[in-house]
């Protein structure tokens, strides 16, 4: 919300500078995202008059000016060609900077002195619409009753000061010049004056407002419709002041009337709409839902189909405004308007948000509408808009209003407690001060004991119970009073237990190993393009993606069925800026919609995913990292060959822990490679840490070892290629049996001399007995019979 | 005898510290000790001494023989230290080379954030609890005080699904299920990924959230102020200050902002806090009496406060970095940097 410095001032005493102005609505509540002079690049530039205009004695194009700029005279070049002996034009003399970087410096042009430049309107930041003369191509040319040597600011009304306020959502009394007035006013400890709402009727006159308009509100929606009418309208530029209020805040001067209209709607936050009374078949408006499929052309030159959400403001045979959002061309205020009648009213929130939001419509009106105005609003906007038009004196107001009101908004009483409001804030506030505070902001209110009774404006439809009460009294007492408060934590509160989070302690561990591990975490969006699915050759449920409806485009618009592709699309990242070798992870969440559309929430899993490529590294340097990460978790993994599709068939696995698939990891599948241009040496590996967080926790028992030295056996067997050494070292493991204490393999050979398809096994065997040193005999008997197993069955021949 | 006996005693004192190498040192203890060395060989004319004198000469056989054999000990001892100093000497490498092994990898910039405030909120008292981010309408807005057409919904552009489902837009929606699943007095904190529909150098689609709630009987303002001057503290260092400002946010009333003193100039107006001294960080105020009873506890028996703030902003605080995008970009060059 745009509002000025003066035209705070017009309504509130303001004995402070704009800055401290600023800083104090800041600390109150509303904050001031920038401030900005409006003179801030008209300082050295005056109103002068050309006396004497001579041709350049070196140059054509230039002529050379003698201009009196009040104090003195002075002399200037320019190669402008609508200057004329006689004209007030804006002149800038040395030491000015103008607003498009120019800056003016004593110069010779040709050999001739120039001390200063005439300005377009341009080049003072103003158009056409704001003042007569400046949208010329060429240079300015001012009334010619200017006052000569006086600052251009002054002259053209530049010297404001624009504050632009962040008004929060429970705020919308502060969408206007008024409300912000009144903050100001409990801030600063003054009060708001009165809005002058005055205007003289002709009491000669019969004619009264039904003679010219009657209103037929059909509809729930428009609680309250005010019109009044003016006659005699004068459509013509509005006066200086009122156009630089206008343009201050950034809104195009127009005309009389439509400036008033605009000039309300920023003052008093009131939106209004002005009609030509000529274009309102039968001299009746109607306030109706629309009917579906109306058309209506509005004030921003497009067409919008209607249906019946709209609320439409009609005569008998067209729709005419987009109520409380736009107006309709068919029926606005134009040059020819002689009579007019304005509408001041308050629409339904929901519904103008409904419609405004639809057509993607957004005007000044449409965001106060739907923020809510308060009811009494309305009649006071038509008032301040009548005694504006009879100031501006473009045109004669008629007698008498219509006001079609549903509901008005009465003051409330609240009833509040003293302790309760001091017991939210944590402080003790004198009661005086309250009482203070809360007069400050027009809340009248009597303190009895405990009790607080308070007389709520209707414009502060916020306020509903002691905790609205407690921030209008902390934001105006002051939040320092925090910083003189004790510091002792949770004073009046028991301990509370923090209870683990076993998902997120699983994955934070899981995370810091891997570090350790040389892997570094990376965080991708959650959504991407669908081509994963094509991409990872994916055919099952993960190949339906759930779709955003309103994504930031067609490549952010579906959620993750894996974490693979956010790892496969980092590493593509990574390489094509020169990062050849990785180990990187990401834990977060995969979507998977039970069905589509989505009618309830879909399930999230949070999935741990890993990729690596790096010179050396193989499905066994994998496979270690995930041992060493489940290690924690379980000692009974089990490994099957996965099924992932875009997994290597032959050199990947599932992990099972418990029956249930927990993980897998392997080498990416080289058409996946392809598909995503990675290297062929690509391994990637997941973790369901939602489900292995449900796992029950692995219980440690720590039994003796022997105090008698263990015994080591080799044994090298060989067997078919098709052998898995995982189910021989099991067989060895338990052909051991009470003696057995390790096993690992340590050699694997192949050599035509052991057969085809065979290789060759070497197998340490570790032995141990808790009781005695081992005999040669018990030793040679357990090689025996894990030799005979794996004879049994593998078909193993000892070497 | 004793003649002799002192001769060689002198012989030996004499020649040891002549004595340049450990081959020498050898040569000498053979010469004197060995079988026929000149000590072993006198000691052969022992019995030629007369008995009278025995004790005498036994008692100086023995302070020559330990003198002689200290010497060379004391030599030979010499001659090791100093092949052990040359061979250490020799052993020496270049220190500077690089290591072996796995070189340590690094956490991600915002989540190692997340865990550094976690473990923060853990100690006094907090427990981590995490929610869908695919959310209902109900749960996101309706159940913290900001119905449909509530105009605080102009605060988030949120990305649906349908529409009573989307992607969260805050943290938030975890209070009203934490407030409708616990009993209090509780104490939440709650990260993770929130959605909104907005994207530049400052928004990113996608960014993360941490949210605390505190539901008990005696809470208010002042201890939010209290908690959070300590949180604060502990995240960004011990002369960290904050104030606050008042705010607006549909599921708290009072609201406000929370500022903290510049981790970067500590307070004196820097680039960074672009000379306020002070950087904007936290949502935060005493929940909505309206938002407890929405979620079925009693707002007259029980208050609350809770507080929130955008984890990538507070990261990027923390190490100086301007752009948020580059948060998503996982450059290895990039994260390697936060090892």
């Amino acid at each position: 919300m745009k509002v000025t410095y003066k035209w705070l001032k017009e309504y509130v005493n303001i004995n402070c500078s704009p800055e401290e102005l600023a800083e104090k609505l800041t600390k109150s509540g509303f904050e001031v995202e920038e401030m900005f002079y409006q003179n801030q690049y008209l300082h050295d530039v005056v109103v002068g008059k050309i006396l004497k205009i001579e041709k350049h004695p070196q140059a054509d194009r230039l002529v050379v000016c003698q201009v009196d700029i009040g104090d003195k005279t002075t002399q200037i070049i320019t190669a402008a060609t609508n200057v004329f002996e006689g004209a007030v034009v804006p002149v800038s003399l040395p030491g000015a900077n103008l607003v498009n970087g120019i800056n003016i410096q004593p110069t010779k042009m040709r050999g001739v002195e120039s001390n200063g430049m005439f300005c377009s309107g341009h080049e003072l930041g103003i158009d056409e619409n704001y003042f007569e003369g400046a949208g010329v191509d060429g240079i300015l040319i001012l009334p010619n009753d200017m006052k000569i040597g006086q600052p251009i600011e002054k002259a053209l009304a530049l010297d404001d000061v624009v504050l632009d306020v962040y008004i929060t959502p429970n705020r919308p009394d502060c969408l206007s010049v008024i409300g912000i007035a009144r903050e100001v006013a409990a801030i600063l400890g003054e009060s708001v004056k009165k809005v002058n709402l005055n205007y003289p009727i002709d009491i000669y006159s019969k004619d009264t407002i039904h003679d010219y308009i009657d209103v037929d509100n059909q509809t729930e929606n428009c609680p309250r419709y005010c019109m009044g009418a003016v006659t005699n309208v004068k459509i013509e530029r509005s006066p200086l002041w009122m156009r630089a209020r206008l343009n201050a805040v950034g809104i195009k001067p127009i005309n009389t009337i439509v400036d008033i209209t605009n000039y309300v709607l920023v003052e008093m936050g009131q939106p209004l709409h002005a009609f030509d009374q000529s274009l309102i078949n039968d001299s009746k408006i109607i306030v109706r839902q629309a009917k579906d499929g109306e058309e209506i052309e509005v004030l921003n030159g497009f067409s919008y189909k209607l249906d019946e959400k709209d609320i439409v403001i009609a005569d008998k045979d067209k729709p005419m405004v987009i109520a409380g959002i736009i107006g309709g061309t068919n029926s606005c205020i134009n040059n020819d308007t002689k009579t007019c009648v304005i509408e001041s009213a308050v629409f339904d929130l929901k519904s103008i948000r409904t419609s405004s939001r639809k057509f993607g419509i957004r005007t000044d009106s449409s965001a106060r509408n739907e923020k809510g105005i308060n009811l009494a609003n309305a009649e006071v906007g038509l008032s301040r808009a009548l005694s504006l038009v009879s100031k501006l004196n473009c045109g004669k107001v008629v007698r008498g209003i219509i006001d079609k009101a549903r509901d008005k908004n009465e003051k409330r009483v609240l009833n509040g407690s003293i302790t309760h409001i001091n017991e939210i804030l944590g402080v003790e506030i004198p009661t005086s001060k309250i009482s203070q505070i809360l007069n400050s902001l027009e809340i009248e209110n009597k303190i009895v004991g405990d009790k607080i009774e308070c007389i709520i404006p209707p414009y502060r439809q916020d306020i509903e119970n002691d905790n609205d009460l407690a921030e209008e009294i902390i934001r105006l007492y002051g939040y320092d009073v925090y910083d003189k408060t004790d510091n002792v934590l949770f004073k009046n509160s028991p301990i509370t237990e923090s209870v683990v989070n076993k998902k997120y302690s699983l994955e934070r561990t899981f995370r810091n190993a891997l570090v350790e591990k040389g892997f570094y975490e990376i965080m991708t969006f959650s959504f991407g393009s669908n081509d994963f699915v094509k991409k990872m050759l994916l055919n099952d449920d993960r190949a339906n993606p759930i779709k955003i409806s309103n994504p930031l485009g067609e490549n952010f618009a579906y959620m993750r069925t894996t974490m693979a592709n956010s790892l496969f699309s980092t590493a593509v990242y990574n390489l094509s800026v020169g990062n050849k070798e990785m180990r990187i992870f990401e834990c977060a969440k995969v979507f998977k919609a039970k069905e589509l559309p989505l009618k309830e929430l879909p399930e999230e899993t949070n999935i741990l995913g890993m990729y690596v490529c790096e010179n050396g590294f193989d499905f066994f340097n994998l496979k270690n990292v995930f041992e060493s990460l489940l290690i924690k978790i379980s000692d009974k993994l089990k490994l099957k060959r996965s099924s992932e599709p875009y997994l290597h068939p032959g050199i990947s696995a599932d992990i099972f822990i418990n029956g249930e698939k927990v993980g897998c990891f392997g080498k990416v599948h080289p058409l996946v490679c392809k598909n995503y241009e990675l290297p062929n040496e690509s391994f990637y590996g997941e973790l369901n840490t939602s489900l292995l967080s449900t796992l029950p926790e692995k219980k440690i028992v720590l039994k003796q070892v022997s105090k008698y030295p263990n015994v080591e056996r080799d044994l090298a067997v060989v067997v078919d290629e098709e052998i898995e050494v995982g189910q021989m070292l099991d067989a060895i493991k338990s052909a051991c049996g009470n003696l057995f204490f390790d096993v690992s393999l340590f050699d694997v050979y192949r050599n035509e001399s052991l057969g085809v398809n065979k290789k060759s096994l070497a197998f340490n065997i570790i032995l141990s007995d808790l009781n005695k040193t081992l005999t040669d005999e018990e030793i040679n008997k357990t090689v025996n019979k894990v030799l005979k197993s794996l004879q049994f069955r593998f078909g193993a021949v000892l070497r | 005898m004793e003649k002799e006996l002192m001769k060689i005693k002198d012989e030996v004192a004499t020649s040891i510290s002549s004595i340049s190498d450990k081959k020498e040192l050898i040569e000498l203890k053979l010469q004197i000790l060995g079988k026929s060395g000149k000590l072993t060989n006198l000691l052969k004319g022992m019995r030629d001494v007369p008995a009278e004198d025995r004790p005498r000469v036994g008692a100086l056989v023995n302070e020559v023989r330990n003198f002689i054999e200290n010497a060379i000990s004391e030599k030979e001892k010499y001659f090791a230290d100093i092949e052990l100093q040359n061979k250490l000497n020799n052993e020496k490498v270049d220190i500077t080379l690089p290591s072996k092994g796995i070189k340590t990898g690094a956490l991600h910039p915002v989540s190692s954030m997340i865990d550094r405030f976690v473990d923060i909120c853990v100690n006094l008292g907090f427990s981590v609890v995490e929610g869908p981010e695919i959310e209902s309408d109900y749960y996101n807005f309706e159940a913290v005080n900001t119905p449909k057409s509530h105009p605080a919904r102009d605060m988030q552009d949120s990305f649906y699904f349908t529409d009573n489902i989307l992607l969260r837009t805050q943290t938030t929606a975890v209070q009203a299920r934490a407030m409708q699943e616990m009993k209090p007095p509780f104490k939440i904190i709650v990260p993770g990924k929130t959605y909104r529909n907005d994207s530049d150098a400052t928004h990113s689609p996608m960014f993360n959230q941490l949210e605390g709630l505190v539901v008990d009987e005696n809470v208010s303002m002042a201890d939010l102020k209290n908690l959070l001057s300590v949180m604060m503290k502990r995240l960004f260092g011990e002369d960290t200050k904050i104030r606050f400002r008042p705010s607006y946010f549909p599921f708290t009333e009072p609201s406000i902002e929370v500022d903290v003193s510049c981790p970067q100039c500590h307070g004196e107006g820097c680039k960074l806090c672009k000379g306020s001294g002070y950087l904007e960080l936290l949502g935060a105020g005493v929940v909505n009496p309206k938002v407890l009873d929405f979620n079925g506890i009693n707002s007259k028996k029980y208050k609350g406060f809770a507080f929130g703030f955008g984890i990538d902003r507070a990261s990027m605080l923390f190490t100086g970095n301007t752009d948020m995008r580059s948060l998503f970009k996982n450059d290895i060059r990039f994260l390697k940097q936060s090892r």
